[in-house]
């Protein structure tokens, strides 16, 4: 669009808000924090329910009051109208809050200008007050299909000199109006709200209610209503007593929906930069802001995608800098123009959206530049083909368990999982689903970053067919080679049975293995080898050949939990043999002393509430407090504060934790070992004092926090701002790396005195299990920021680490007695990952002295302190601070 | 140890055998009053005596006063330096006991202490430090011929602007004894432990580092008198404040300094400090001088080095960040109470009613005119909203939204005599939290400078091992147990000239209050 015409666009929409009587100052009705946001698209159209557990995962994210979803790219025969008309006409949602005034609406805004292809009032249960989780009655809602008259558009544009104009986006922004104005009388002007636009896009919906995202799908019946693209939004205002829907998300553009997970602390500053372009908030919320913001760049001064993700989350220090001339020059005058609308603070956005132009759909994400709000992103290859993002990694696997459950096709274990950078100049801090026809005409779906590169992603590509029931024959062919095994080698010689085996096993044959080992482990003396087996199996990177190991991990744990299921109930048999006992919700309060001292307790978390005094954590602290001392959690659901409790001096505890584990893991332990089989969440290991963390995955933001001790050993990436206030002795391992900020004001000692370090090792595993290098040890423009004391030992043979990454640190020789150090760290993080030491230190196919592999950092202020120490009061403290002897 | 079996019972269902047998005898403290008099040879004193050379040592000055300001001690040349302190100043000049006046040689003289120019700030006056002072040594308010101002600064803002509309006669004539001053914590009815204290207060979090252990100590055992609580702000937990966890708040800072599973576990009571009102938005400093051997090996960190505790919460971005906090807290500890201190900005009501709903017991408003000495004075005077207007605004949006009596809405920050601790309740709050008054009662001077150096010349403020031990524990329980006495008939007394029995029907009577600056009541103003 040129200039003439973006002024002649703005300018009609200030001579609107005058005749409409836009109040002109800048309000915030509603505080708001974060939330829970979820979104996901599929190559098949799918049912509305799929969108119902993963929102229902978030509830705690949430308070119940405001909940909403959207969904984009319907099936036409399911709304009633041919494909021409899905296509081309726009979907006018508009709700009632009073029903009352539907006609004189219609007879107002839709009649004079609108060619009404098709319309309808959305089906609702009877009683609002029979759907679980509603706060206030919904408002009813009606559909239109529209096109503005012929004439009335013609005026318009006469009205508004925008001939130049290309007739659908004038089309656009007359449907933009005609909402803006039909809010304004309807909703905004009024102390007693009567209706509002909900959306008005092509082929897309917006639902809204005050309560609990899942309620809509029960309330408005759409548990079969299919899209190509969901997203789901758990509000938690903090104000006021009586809310409306209206400012629930998700917030409408033109062909788009927005929602929104944090709360930017320059609201005003945005709302500015709408206001001296004529744009006016009306729901008086920055996800209001936000969904116009977009859509101004989007629509008004039509940038690229790329640039639109520029404006609003700039690339800033080392980030820009590393970024082509070319696309500095561009950036630059980006953020001149816009970083003032550009919102600052913690923030997340899930966008959906219909791009009738190029004829496809688009979910995408995009975190701020300082990423203080989670975010994971997860994809589905295969036939049918799934992208997802949401705040957590439980919503993302509650949503695939409900669509494998629909279609076996799809596996609920996405084939990858990974986090976005904020601003960075790797992957803009933003990732896009497309999804768009093939030549054959089935919709297939791509994913970018912002900057259009694809997301690697396994090359396997050999799906299993999760229906197919096991062969018996070939079970009891099995038995006899897995029970030799059993016996002679253990675990490890089942696993590396299996693993010199299975690329050339079919998916049956490994099932078939799987389901021996879980059989197997039915038998007492064979209980924890089987676990062992099938835990390695799940754990470790190996190859699978062409076959998914996204895949054979769903066998494994399924076999897995199979086994686990079949462990004797607490309570149930007193006389069994075996020392395990499985506890679920339904039969916690049989919870009782442990049969024996090597007792394990095993906790069927799926039935459980994420946290409070019936939490899964809360009935593993009591069955602490009884005397059980070994844990096996599995089947999580994003349940929090696993491990925390259970006081000081806990050496001999031990906890196993499998599947979507939550929030504050391992916060505060001292002294007991707890492994994470999988990605973890946010906020692990908090204060965490003494023992030993391990995470055979990835783990997310804030991981240590305030940490005084213990050991940790990560396969994958820490996200954001891991160890950041850390003190006293914590010794971590850290194979992948961090998204930015790791150990800011690290204050551990010092390392070869006792104090605390980290080694970032950079590394990944491959699709065929091989350790290769990340493309950069430490991506992030922030390493070790005011740090006082420990060291980052990274392994970064090439240099790739710069000064400008350091803020009072310095990177200094890593000398014999450094690698003394850290060497047992490196062999236990083999023993655990299979990362071997050697592994590490070859470069180029060779292996190099570690001084040439290893770089240390160290904080400058260390050097400046032994300077300063004061007087000696040791003897003091000893007496004044500790309590004394008597 | 046998008054608290049951409740050790109790703890044994809800906490792990190991955090339990960390658990000590609880001491108890006698809430007596006992004269603690100044621990320098020679207090300071408003007015000064001056004895020329004329003096013959004839005795009748000693003779005359009654509050034994003259000292002339058998088998020495001259007069000893006389108990400035004691004396009431002009005051005297009409009694038939003047020293001055009635001198034979003429020879005394009575000044101003010209150190009554320099002594504290508008907010905290000369006149104030010293009545709280002889609040400290006598456990009752100074008497009125002493002429020390302590109801009111002199800042001509703030609580100094703000006068209790007394009725001539109370309506309802009450003893002392009828009146009760206790409030209650937990309003939440959701299983956790009613804690009541006696007073409206408690001990506002200095952490050991900021101030000393002993400072820290004689604060816990004045609670422990009082049956109100003190914090441990976020500097570690003292090994030594055992015997006093159940009269202790433990504090969950930005900067998580020494807190651990195990100390949250101790104590009834956890606070979550997002921000103090003196300055909001700049986390915490220990500069490094502070950080002693013993303060670095509290807080396990480097020694020698500031220590800075983070703005925010990294883990705690938004509000259900806040609930996930607050339920890992309830998870770890399930009989404590949860207090979430904030300062004032002016969406102070939004966050408070945020943080009622995210499941906080206490709601703490910390407003901008406390803070010591450590925190920067471009933000100790410009940010946040002044507390008088944070707690009516955050009162009246709690009962708007439904909340007020389910949560316990405490005010700090500047709360320097009973008199603003009454006007804080009338204006809303349920109690408050008292900091810098407890300093001057152990004989701050508010001079200011708490971060620099070794800390406090006072050794209040200080980690220093030699200046620390320049005060004794026994002593400083003392002057706090004293203060706190004063403030609580001070209290009685304005209920009872209310005709209130209980200090719960002070709250938010703002019918009670008026503002100077809106007033025409010339009684008042004069």
């Amino acid at each position: 669009m040129n200039r003439t015409l973006i002024d002649r666009v703005l300018t009609s929409r200030g001579r609107l808000a005058e005749r409409v009587g836009h109040l002109r100052d800048i309000r915030k009705d509603a505080e708001e924090g974060g939330c829970g946001v979820v979104g996901f698209c599929c190559s098949e159209a799918v049912a509305g329910r799929h969108i119902y557990e993963p929102s229902k995962q978030m509830h705690n994210r949430g308070n119940g009051k405001g909940g909403g979803i959207a969904a984009v790219g319907f099936v036409p025969k399911q709304l009633g109208v041919s494909r021409d008309v899905l296509d081309n006409y726009y979907m006018l949602h508009i709700a009632f809050l009073d029903p009352g005034v539907r006609s004189a609406l219609e007879r107002k805004y839709i009649e004079p200008y609108f060619e009404v292809a098709s319309s309808c009032e959305l089906d609702k249960v009877d009683d609002w007050q029979s759907v679980a989780g509603l706060e206030v009655c919904p408002p009813d809602v009606c559909r239109y299909f529209v096109r503005a008259k012929e004439p009335v558009l013609d005026a318009f544009i006469k009205e508004n000199q925008l001939d130049g104009l290309d007739r659908s986006a004038a089309e656009d922004e007359f449907i933009n109006q005609n909402s803006f104005k039909l809010n304004q009388e309807y909703y905004a002007s009024l102390g007693e709200q009567q209706a509002f636009v909900l959306s008005h896009g092509r082929n897309i919906m917006i639902l809204k209610v005050v309560g609990y995202a899942e309620a809509i799908v029960k309330y408005y019946k759409i548990e079969d209503l299919c899209a190509h693209v969901w997203i789901a939004h758990q509000r938690y205002p903090t104000k006021g007593r009586v809310w409306h829907p209206g400012g629930a998300h998700p917030f409408a553009g033109i062909d788009m929906a927005l929602v929104h997970n944090g709360d930017f602390a320059n609201y005003h500053s945005v709302s500015e930069h709408l206001k001296q372009r004529n744009i006016y908030p009306q729901f008086l919320t920055d996800t209001e802001v936000s969904a116009l913001l977009f859509d101004l760049l989007n629509r008004t001064y039509e940038y690229p995608l790329e640039y639109i993700i520029e404006a609003l989350a700039p690339t800033t220090e080392l980030d820009f800098d590393r970024l082509d001339p070319d696309k500095q020059k561009a950036y630059r005058a980006i953020q001149a123009t816009h970083i003032h609308g550009s919102p600052d603070g913690p923030w997340f956005f899930i966008i959906a959206r219909n791009i009738a132009r190029e004829n496809k759909y688009q979910l995408l994400g995009i975190t701020d530049t300082a990423m203080l709000r989670p975010q994971v992103f997860a994809f589905c290859d295969g036939e049918v083909q799934v992208g997802l993002i949401g705040s957590e990694k439980q919503a993302i696997d509650a949503t695939l368990q409900s669509l494998s459950e629909d279609d076996p096709r799809v596996c609920p274990v996405a084939d990858r999982y990974w986090n976005a950078r904020g601003g960075s100049y790797t992957d803009g801090g933003s990732f896009i689903f497309d999804l768009k026809k093939d030549a054959e005409g089935k919709i297939r779906i791509g994913c970018t970053d912002k900057f259009g590169a694809a997301v690697p992603l396994p090359t396997a590509s050999q799906a299993c067919d999760f229906t197919a029931e096991v062969d018996a024959s070939e079970l009891d062919a099995q038995v006899i080679t897995i029970d030799r095994l059993f016996d002679s080698k253990g675990a490890v010689g089942v696993f590396e049975y299996v693993v010199d085996h299975i690329r050339q096993w079919t998916y049956e044959d490994i099932r078939a293995i799987c389901r021996t080992i879980s059989r197997l482990g039915a038998e007492k003396r064979h209980t924890s080898v089987a676990i062992d087996a099938l835990t390695l199996l799940n754990d470790r990177k190996y190859s699978t050949g062409s076959k998914k190991r996204s895949h054979i991990v769903h066998l494994q744990l399924t076999e897995l939990y199979r086994l686990f299921r079949g462990l004797p109930r607490l309570g149930a048999d007193a006389a069994t043999e075996n020392h395990y006992r499985l506890v679920d919700f339904d039969n916690r309060d049989a919870l009782c002393e442990p049969p024996e001292e090597e007792a394990v307790l095993v906790i069927d978390a799926s039935g459980f509430p994420p946290e409070g005094d019936d939490c899964d954590a809360a009935v593993l602290k009591r069955a602490f407090m009884k005397g059980w001392r070994r844990f096996i959690v599995f089947a999580c659901r994003g349940q929090r504060y696993v491990g925390c409790g259970l006081g000081p001096d806990t050496d001999d505890v031990t906890i196993d934790v499998y599947g979507s584990s939550g929030d504050y893991l391992a916060s505060g332990i001292d002294g007991l070992t707890i492994t994470v089989h999988g990605n973890a969440q946010d906020q692990l290991g908090q204060i965490i004092k003494r023992g030993k963390l391990v995470i055979h995955g990835d783990v997310g933001q804030t991981f240590m926090y305030g940490a005084k001790g213990a050991d940790v050993y990560v396969l994958g990436n820490a996200a954001g701002r891991p160890l950041i206030n850390s003190v006293g002795r914590p010794k971590v391992v850290i194979n992948g790396t961090s998204l930015d900020f790791l150990a800011e004001s690290f204050m551990a000692g010092d390392p070869l005195t006792g104090g605390g370090f980290v080694i970032l090792n950079g590394v990944r595993c491959n699709d065929d299990g091989k350790v290769i290098p990340l493309e950069e040890p430490y991506p992030g423009s922030n390493l070790f920021s005011l740090a006082s004391g420990g060291a980052i030992y990274v392994r970064d043979p090439e240099k790739r680490l710069v000064d400008q990454q350091l803020n009072g640190g310095a990177y200094v020789a890593l000398t014999s007695r450094d690698w003394d150090l850290i060497l047992p760290y490196l062999e236990e993080n083999e023993r655990l990952f299979g990362i071997t030491v050697s592994d590490l230190l070859t470069v180029d196919s060779r292996e190099r002295h570690p001084a040439e592999v290893y770089r240390k950092v160290v904080p400058l202020a260390s050097v400046v302190a032994q300077n300063l120490a004061g007087t000696d009061d040791t003897a003091w403290a000893d007496e004044h601070l500790e309590l004394a002897a008597d | 140890m046998a008054r608290c079996s049951a409740q050790e019972n109790s703890l044994k269902e809800i906490l792990p055998e190991n955090t339990l047998r960390t658990r000590v005898a609880q001491t108890q403290v006698s809430r007596e009053v006992r004269p603690a008099p100044g621990r320098y040879r020679n207090e300071i004193a408003k007015y000064i005596i001056r004895r020329n050379d004329d003096c013959i040592r004839c005795g009748k000055c000693v003779e005359l006063c009654p509050r034994g300001v003259h000292v002339d001690k058998p088998g020495y040349k001259y007069f000893a330096e006389p108990k400035l302190d004691r004396c009431i100043g002009p005051a005297c000049e009409k009694t038939d006991h003047y020293c001055v006046a009635q001198c034979p040689q003429s020879a005394l003289r009575m000044v101003e202490n010209p150190m009554m120019k320099v002594l504290g700030d508008c907010r905290w006056p000369a006149d104030m430090i010293l009545a709280t002072w002889k609040m400290a040594e006598t456990g009752d308010v100074p008497a009125e011929e002493f002429g020390l101002e302590h109801e009111c600064g002199a800042t001509g803002g703030g609580f100094d602007r703000l006068r209790f509309k007394f009725p001539d006669k109370p309506p309802v004539k009450l003893s002392p004894d009828e009146i009760d001053t206790s409030i209650e914590l937990n309003k939440r009815d959701d299983g956790r432990p009613r804690i009541t204290i006696d007073v409206p207060w408690y001990g506002g979090g200095m952490s050991f580092g900021s101030v000393s252990n002993v400072t820290q100590l004689s604060k816990a055992r004045a609670a422990v008198a009082w049956n109100t609580f003190t914090c441990t702000g976020e500097g570690g937990y003292m090994e030594r404040m055992r015997p006093f966890d159940d009269h202790v708040i433990t504090q969950v800072a930005t900067g998580l300094f020494g807190v651990r599973e195990e100390t949250i576990q101790r104590v009834p009571i956890v606070e979550f400090k997002y921000a103090q009102g003196a300055k909001p938005g700049l986390g915490g400093h220990l500069l490094g001088d502070k950080n002693t051997i013993a303060v670095s090996r509290m807080r396990e960190a480097v020694l020698g080095i500031s220590l800075f505790s983070p703005f925010p919460f990294h883990s705690v971005y938004s509000i259900e960040d806040h609930m996930k906090h607050l339920d890992w807290i309830k998870h770890l500890n399930p009989r404590a109470l949860l207090s979430t201190k904030v300062s004032t900005p002016t969406d102070v009501d939004m966050v408070a009613v945020g943080s009622y709903a995210a499941g906080t017991h206490i709601v703490h408003i910390d407003g901008g005119y406390g803070g010591t000495g450590a925190a920067p004075d471009i933000a100790k005077k410009n940010i946040a909203m002044p507390i008088e207007y944070a707690i009516g605004r955050v009162h009246r949006f709690l009962e708007a939204e439904g909340a007020r009596d389910k949560v316990t809405l405490i005010a700090s920050g500047g709360i320097r005599v009973a008199q603003d601790m009454a006007k804080a309740i009338a204006l809303g709050a349920d109690g408050v939290v008292v900091g810098t008054s407890e300093l001057v009662a152990l004989g701050c001077v508010r001079c200011s400078r708490c971060e620099s150096g070794r800390g406090c010349p006072r050794g209040i403020a200080t980690t220093d091992a030699v200046l620390a031990t320049k005060m004794d524990i026994e002593w400083g329980t003392q002057r706090l147990i004293n203060l706190y006495n004063a403030w609580y008939k001070e209290l009685v007394e304005i209920l009872m000239r209310f005709g209130m029995r209980s200090v719960k029907e002070l709250r938010g009577r703002t019918d009670l209050l008026m503002h100077l600056d809106y007033s025409n009541d010339v009684k008042a103003k004069s």
